[in-house]
């Protein structure tokens, strides 16, 4: 089989660590961008050698914008790139860094070790709240934001996307994740129920 | 809850937060003797006052540094690492 074009099994497809665990739909939605491209580097020269490929670095904690992809900076030298569209750009920077020379920074492995979730729906805020103790109402918390912190207990990264807000994290927690956001749909369907 | 402030993330939950303990001065491998590596390998400080202390933001992975007074448990101030540089 040629390099790439290998079947990945994600946690929640047939035969996956989660598989059978159920993502919520309804007042909140859950969906699983796991098997989505995405490239992340860290360590020493990660910055330089991104910018040296003319890629626009935000500052810590804030998300920019560069052909297609979303930069997401998260510390001095760790970044992360995730692709929006048809991958292409980011396709040819990982080319390009597998390529390269050092210093280039090291892979963090994004797409293998981290879960990449998005939650939406009506009841999507009330969710948040219930899921994660930082204030992420638009006006606290903008579009260009990252919050890394707990989401549903576990260490995460929460930013806004169009749909809702995307929750990247351990990719072993899948699985409790969705249970988590499942008992938390759970509950304020309850509350809407009784009010 | 008690609140750490992140001098990259910001406020947050001290449980986000994990302590590695008080910066100490690293010792001469030449120059010092038996019973001050003893000590310094097996004995914990207990004194009262003020200890600038190692910590780690864990979802960031983000360590740094925070002043804080040893009676009454209050955190003066944290800040980047490469202040202690500065001032060495």
């Amino acid at each position: 089989m040629a390099a790439g074009t290998a079947t990945r099994i994600y946690p929640f497809m047939p035969g996956g660590a989660a598989d059978g665990t159920k993502l919520v739909s309804g007042a909140i939605v859950l969906s699983d961008l796991t098997s989505q491209p995405r490239f992340g580097l860290k360590g020493g020269g990660s910055a330089a050698w991104l910018a040296a490929q003319g890629i626009p670095l935000p500052a810590v904690n804030r998300i920019g914008d560069h052909r297609g992809m979303r930069i997401l900076r998260l510390g001095n030298e760790d970044v992360l790139l995730l692709a929006e569209d048809d991958a292409k750009t980011l396709a040819e920077v990982k080319a390009a860094w597998n390529a390269a020379a050092a210093p280039k920074g090291y892979s963090s492995w994004r797409e293998e070790g981290w879960a990449w979730m998005q939650l939406s729906g009506p009841r999507l805020a009330e969710a948040m709240s219930s899921l994660c103790a930082l204030d992420l109402r638009p006006q606290k918390f903008g579009a260009d934001d990252i919050a890394q912190t707990r989401v549903g207990h576990i260490e995460a990264v929460t930013f806004r996307s169009p749909a809702g807000f995307d929750i990247l994290f351990d990719i072993t927690a899948s699985a409790y994740f969705a249970r988590v956001v499942a008992a938390v749909a759970g509950h304020t369907d309850q509350h809407r129920g009784h009010s | 809850m008690k609140l750490l402030t992140c001098p990259m993330n910001g406020p947050r939950n001290i449980d986000e937060f994990q302590s590695f303990g008080p910066v100490r001065a690293k010792l001469d491998p030449d120059g010092t003797a038996d019973t001050d590596w003893s000590r310094h390998l097996f004995r914990a400080e207990n004194r009262k006052g003020i200890v600038v202390e190692w910590w780690r933001h864990v979802p960031s992975n983000y360590f740094f540094l925070a002043e804080r007074d040893l009676v009454s448990n209050e955190i003066i101030r944290t800040f980047d690492a490469s202040e202690l540089r500065d001032l060495a």
